[in-house]
């Protein structure tokens, strides 16, 4: 989230798309539910008529996988009706910023954008580029009338998305999309802010980067970038998973979203060559220029005394990814199911259900020699050796489980989508055996080392140069037990040696050897601070001498009236809790809604730091410098971007600087209505084509034996596979069985009954369900056919309840696809057939 | 302590039965072997186990594919109670000094007479035969915390505290008439909505079955003057006029 | 035969009949009127309400069974009517007035038949619903209705027992010897019973 749980009150506006907040997000209810008691409207686009949507002032169902041709459509009638906010769009975004003139897009190319390779499947980004001035800075039209800046494209990329011809895609009635479209584009006036709540309904695409970026832009060309109120809110879907790619979970990145080095990327010297920007903007605060002091800082938090200036810091021992090779889930179990495995550690998940076409992540596992299971239960991955259709005698692989402590089982951080981190507490000792997940790492990482240590190894100085202070240790160097508070600490760093702000005279005094920093923006590049996240530099600190666990605060004040609540547990980066929050001022820095002042320039009052006048007031600015009209300082409010503005054309994607409209890998249409060439995104890895492929990977595109299109998603009462909750009987007791919900039409053309048992089947997989025949689904009217589409959840395995009367995982039907930018499986449209179950 | 209730917002509920869940966990309610029906709603109905559920309606609407409607299903602890009328065994059903209808199992018979007399069609019965129902969390309330339903509602679809006070709240925030803020002598839980009362499975105008109410009011004392009237005309009778006696018999003979 | 002779009013099992009869129905009442007005001394009499139930249900299977076989006692009698019975409702069976002519009653006497028929129609009513209330609880308005008429009853029957008690004791001493012994001097039933005892003594009396 740029904003926060509380500040969805603070809307005018709150658009739901993409996400279902009232089943599997409740407590966001009680924010948007607030914002309608204050007048906001809540506007639900979604295939089906939701919880939420129960809730709304205007709800418009859409077909699954049409996002882009809502939203392209929205930001026509956006940019038609003048209702964009022009000072916000002018100033803050690169909207008059002038592109190469070839740049081409795809109403121009029949569906794709200038560049792209038709074998390599990807795009040559050179004519994506801006025209550049003699200085090295974009050329700009700031009446945004030159047909190469970036507002003009927009125009040109957006014309062919019309009513009709959205309304012919999508499925949504006309007047219901413009109803959309009004309510949403009127908050492009300073007064009015719309926020968007998304989840996988929106991510979970082969266009799901270019989703959130299509509403990205036009929260930009509203100005409601950095707006309390505002912003673009990912409602996460698990309690952590914030945390879990802060820190560095997902493979591309390291924590705090510094680029996993690739193995061309030899030295130190060239990874911060590569993957710092620069930029010739001198109003461009441009804060990943400090690049240099992260990635430092991290090596000597990970190797400490063993990282120093003669040895790169211990670069060396990073693990270095093969340059062009992804590594993400479906790669993964690609490579594993060809062989290419021998271990898999199954560390709190269940791919056997979780994973993206399942039955062939099952007998990918078949092909390990061995798997290490952690989990609070034994589920469907620790026993897929003896699930259904497994051959149990050819097996080879050899399992172990290990039982882990559940959450209250243990203390911690936990980052929630307000990218807040908060301490919690043990609550009881874990059951039996188990143990909590660090434990069991810890456990893991001193057996390791001691095989390193005996047997030599092919690389043993990662492992055995590693840091692991983390609590008291016996004779032999194990710590007996892990303490979180000190993996808190190693993550906020330390000043290794004294600090001094040289740009003073005499320099000051910023830090004291052995303190734990203030926070990142004290961080060194030579080696003398470490950090074991930058971003959470900051969350566990010292003042005056006194260890401060910032995550652990529960002062419950909020000053500004707007729900910031800076007291409450600690928001990354710097406390700050709405980001782009520069963007809420005018470039004389007073706020564009004086009402909702996130932030307030004060050009009298004295800033302690400086000790010059100027300050600002309300939440923790994006960086202290004045506000852009300073002819001095003045900063550009995209402090995260190199050239200091939002960007409305985005050439970092795979996929196009614009989103444009393509039809999932499996849609109900022979060709996609805004280009005919190319059907679906012409960037995406096909694991099965005309160029061969695993049977595995099969998927039926506009055919007849799968006519109806489907979507996964969750119900409140179980969470993800339901590994968790699917042993909980008050939760089975409310949703007991796997389902699939269809509407009227759909059922008595199949002649099935509510409440009987149905087979479900894709070209990958086929599964038993209990149909809910509702009006919450209708027959959309796409290009002139009836589409009917239906919706399954995807919290049922066969393992538990173990009388099978739970039913089995939706994603036994997903197909093997993914996003070109992230890999995230297309889990949210493919196709399916659905007949009376048999017997 | 004023007379304590919940205030039941439908039109603020999101389904997401936080509150049917945090029921069954504060009461320690065992979770029983249900199958989907063909609805998000379950179990079908309250059960000895199940004091409190939401109901899933589905109702046609103009703009909409249909309206979805969500609402707390349970004991209303009404001031006038059938139940406790009818109940037979002292203790068994009584109100708490916050007005709820709060039971003791140990004390409870078994007879199931107060099932019959509810408007609601509430008690249920375990499989002891001991009556099983919402009691408003009297152990919470009685330590100062609100019902464990109210507690866990995270859009303030159900709230808990005075009675007067969430009244004037509810029509405060627009709600002209509160359901059940007069019937039965006011019930402890009340409803804000908009719609009519049937939409959302609530009788009109609930009532204690007519028969109960006659037995209550009449028949119980007419028990006592039936009794006592015989005995003591039976009294005059041998003060005034006297018993037939044996001895007269035989004057007679 | 001599004036003091005993004849038989009685059998064993009548008398049997008849206080089995009499106690369950006071066991009922009392427990009754303990479920009624929730009397705590009469639930703590027997040992709390819980078990009250247990004793008040079976005690209501020893009052159906006594009930049932009672018709085989005293139906018959109770069913038979003459002018003389008319007679005796006109005299009050002279309970109002000492010097009132009574017409000759048969082995029961009019008011004896009346409350017998009272007691077998209201105790039916009283068990069957009792056995509704206890056996077939689902049925929520059955409920209501059997729970409605089982206390119609209850307010017949309680009534009637004062009535009972002090006409077959004080009010009429020397009749309570009938259902202890079963025998009665000749004189009385001849005074009381003249038209049972002239069946008797023509040989085809019971």
């Amino acid at each position: 989230m740029t904003n926060h749980w509380v500040d969805l009150r603070n809307a005018d506006v709150v658009l739901v798309m993409g996400a279902n907040p009232a089943s599997n997000h409740p407590i966001s209810m009680k924010w948007i539910m607030e914002a309608r008691n204050r007048g906001g409207k809540l506007v639900v686009v979604d295939p089906r008529f939701t919880q939420t949507a129960a809730k709304a002032d205007l709800y418009t169902p859409l077909r699954s996988g049409t996002d882009i041709a809502f939203l392209g459509g929205m930001i026509k009638y956006i940019i038609d009706n003048n209702m964009y906010f022009r000072d916000y769009v002018v100033n803050y975004t690169n909207a008059a910023f002038l592109v190469n003139p070839d740049f081409k897009t795809p109403s121009q190319l029949d569906g794709v954008f200038s560049g792209y390779d038709e074998k390599t499947r990807k795009y040559d980004k050179k004519t994506w580029a801006y025209q550049m001035d003699a200085n090295g800075v974009a050329q700009k039209d700031l009446t945004l009338k030159d047909p190469n800046c970036v507002f003009q494209l927009l125009r040109k990329q957006y014309a062919r998305y019309t009513l009709d011809k959205v309304s012919s895609i999508t499925g949504t009635p006309k007047d219901k999309l413009e109803d959309v479209y009004k309510v949403v584009g009127s908050t492009g006036k300073p007064n009015r802010v719309a926020t968007v709540c998304y989840a996988m309904g929106w991510t979970q695409h082969t266009v799901g980067v270019q989703n959130i970026r299509a509403f990205s832009m036009i929260q930009l060309l509203l100005g409601n970038m950095g707006m309390a109120g505002g912003g673009i809110n990912a409602l996460r879907g698990e309690s952590n998973v914030q945390g879990s790619t802060d820190y560095g979970l997902l493979f591309h990145i390291l924590p705090g979203y510094n680029p996993t080095p690739t193995a061309t990327v030899v030295d130190l010297k060239t990874y911060i060559e590569k993957f710092t920007p620069k930029t010739k903007e001198t109003r461009s605060v441009n804060w990943w220029g400090n690049r240099p002091k992260y990635i430092t800082s991290y090596l000597k938090a990970i190797y400490g005394d063993k990282a120093t200036k003669e040895n790169d810091f211990g670069y060396d021992w990073l693990p270095k990814v093969d340059e062009g090779t992804n590594y993400s889930w479906l790669n993964l179990f690609d490579q594993m199911f060809k062989g290419k495995f021998e271990g898999f550690f199954a560390w709190g998940q269940n791919p056997a259900c979780s994973g993206a076409n399942a039955n062939k992540v099952r007998n990918a596992m078949a092909q390990l020699k061995w798997m290490v299971n952690v989990n609070l239960y034994d589920n469907e991955t620790g026993s897929f050796w003896k699930g259904p259709g497994m051959d149990t005698k050819a097996i080879q692989t050899e399992v172990f489980m290990l039982p882990c402590a559940s959450s209250i089982e243990k203390e911690g951080s936990i980052s929630n989508s307000s990218r807040l981190a908060q301490w919690r507490y043990k609550a009881i000792e874990p059951v039996g055996q188990s143990m909590p997940d660090a434990e069991i790492m810890n456990e893991l990482y001193f057996k390791v080392k001691k095989l390193y240590q005996k047997e030599g190894g092919k690389f043993p100085a990662p492992i055995l140069n590693l840091t692991w202070n983390y609590g008291e240790k016996e004779a032999q160097g194990k710590v007996k037990h892990l303490d979180t508070h000190m993996v808190a600490m190693e993550i906020n760093g330390y000043y290794l040696e004294d600090i001094y702000d040289k740009t003073q005279t005499p320099p000051k005094l910023i830090g004291k050897k052995g303190e734990l920093c203030t926070n990142f923006v004290s961080l060194q590049a030579d080696g003398t601070t470490s950090c074991g996240n930058w971003i959470y530099s900051g969350s566990y600190t010292q003042k005056d001498g006194k260890v401060i666990n910032m995550m652990a605060r529960r002062v419950k004040d909020d000053p500004t009236g707007l729900g910031l609540y800076a007291g409450w547990a600690w928001a990354w980066p710097l406390n700050r809790r709405i980001i782009y929050n520069r963007a809420s001022v005018d470039p004389n820095g007073n706020p564009w809604d004086p009402k909702r002042a996130v932030i307030k320039w004060n050009p009298t009052k004295e800033n302690p730091a400086t000790n010059k006048p100027g300050l600002w007031e309300g939440d923790v600015p994006d960086g202290p410098a004045a506000p852009l009209s300073d002819e001095k300082g003045g900063k550009l409010p995209f402090i995260m971007r190199a050239d200091g503005v939002g960007a409305i054309f985005g050439p970092g994607l795979a996929d196009g600087p614009f989103p444009e409209h393509y039809e999932p890998l499996e849609c109900p249409l022979q060709e996609n209505p805004m280009s005919k060439k190319h059907r679906i995104n012409p960037t995406v890895k096909l694991f099965f084509g005309k160029e061969g492929g695993l049977a595995e990977d099969v998927f039926y595109s506009c055919d007849t034996r799968y006519p109806f299109v489907c979507t996964t998603y969750r119900v409140t009462e179980h969470w993800q596979t339901g590994v968790m909750t699917r042993h909980v009987p008050w939760l089975m007791e409310a949703q007991p069985q796997m389902f699939v919900e269809m509407s009227n039409e759909l059922a008595k053309e199949r002649g099935i009954k509510n409440g009987e048992k149905v087979t479900v089947s894709s070209a990958r997989g086929s599964l038993w369900a209990v149909a809910v025949v509702t009006d919450r689904f209708k027959p959309f009217k796409v290009m002139n056919t009836t589409i009917h589409q239906v919706g399954i959840p995807w919290h049922f395995g066969w393992q538990f309840p173990v009388d099978g009367s739970g039913g089995e995982s939706a994603n036994l039907l997903t197909p093997t696809i993914g996003d070109p930018n992230t890999m995230i499986p297309e889990s949210k449209a493919f196709m399916v057939n659905i007949e009376k179950a048999k017997g | 302590m004023a007379r304590a209730s919940l205030l039941i917002s439908p039109e603020l509920c999101i389904g997401c039965r936080a509150c049917q869940i945090a029921c069954k966990s504060w009461n320690q309610l065992p979770g029983d072997k249900t199958v989907n029906r063909g609805s998000f709603e379950n179990p079908a109905d309250l059960t000895p186990d199940l004091y409190n559920k939401i109901r899933f309606v589905e109702v046609p609407s103009e703009n909409n594919p249909v309206r979805w409607l969500f609402v707390s299903q349970r004991c209303m602890h009404c001031d006038d109670a059938g139940c406790m009328k009818i109940c037979p065994a002292p203790g068994a059903l009584y109100k708490t000094k916050e007005g709820a209808v709060a039971f003791n199992k140990d004390k409870c018979i078994g007879c199931k007479l107060c099932s019959s007399a509810c408007p609601f069609n509430v008690p249920r019965y375990d499989k002891n035969d001991k009556v099983s129902k919402c009691n408003l969390c009297a152990d919470r309330i009685a330590n100062n915390m609100a019902p464990a339903c109210a507690k866990t509602c995270p859009t303030g679809a159900i709230s808990f505290g005075d009675r007067d006070a969430l009244i004037s709240k509810a029509q405060k925030a627009g709600y002209a008439a509160v359901y059940g803020q007069a019937d039965l002598g006011g019930l402890g839980a009340i409803y804000a909505f908009h719609d009519a009362p049937k939409l959302y499975g609530l009788a009109d105008k609930p009532v204690i079955p007519e028969m109960v109410v006659f037995w209550h009011k009449y028949l119980k004392p007419l028990s006592w003057i039936g009794i006592g009237g015989t005995a003591a005309l039976m009294l005059l009778h041998y003060v005034a006029i006297g018993p037939k006696k044996d001895q007269e018999d035989k004057d007679d003979e | 035969m001599n004036r003091s002779d005993l004849i038989t009013k009685e059998s064993t099992f009548g008398i049997i009949n008849h206080w089995a009869l009499a106690i369950s129905c006071i066991v009922l009442t009392i427990s009754g009127f303990g479920f009624l007005f929730q009397i705590q001394g009469i639930g703590s009499a027997f040992s709390g309400f819980p078990a009250m139930k247990v004793v008040h249900n079976w005690t209501g299977v020893v009052f159906t069974a006594s009930l049932f076989l009672s018709m085989f006692n005293w139906l018959k009698e109770s069913l038979t009517f003459d002018s003389d019975d008319i007679g005796w409702i006109l005299t009050a069976g002279g309970y109002l007035s000492h010097k009132a002519k009574v017409p000759p009653m048969h082995k029961l006497n009019t008011g004896q038949k009346f409350f017998y028929l009272t007691l077998l129609v209201s105790g039916f009513a009283i068990a069957a619903t009792g056995f509704i209330i206890w056996l077939m609880p689902e049925n929520k308005s059955m409920l209501v209705l059997s729970h409605f008429i089982h206390n119609v009853s209850f307010i017949v029957i309680t009534a009637f027992i004062p009535v009972h008690i002090y006409l077959s004791t004080l009010g009429n001493p020397g009749t309570l010897r009938i259902m202890i012994t079963g025998k009665i001097p000749y004189w009385w039933a001849k005074k009381k019973h003249p038209k049972w005892v002239r069946e008797l003594e023509e040989g085809h009396g019971n």
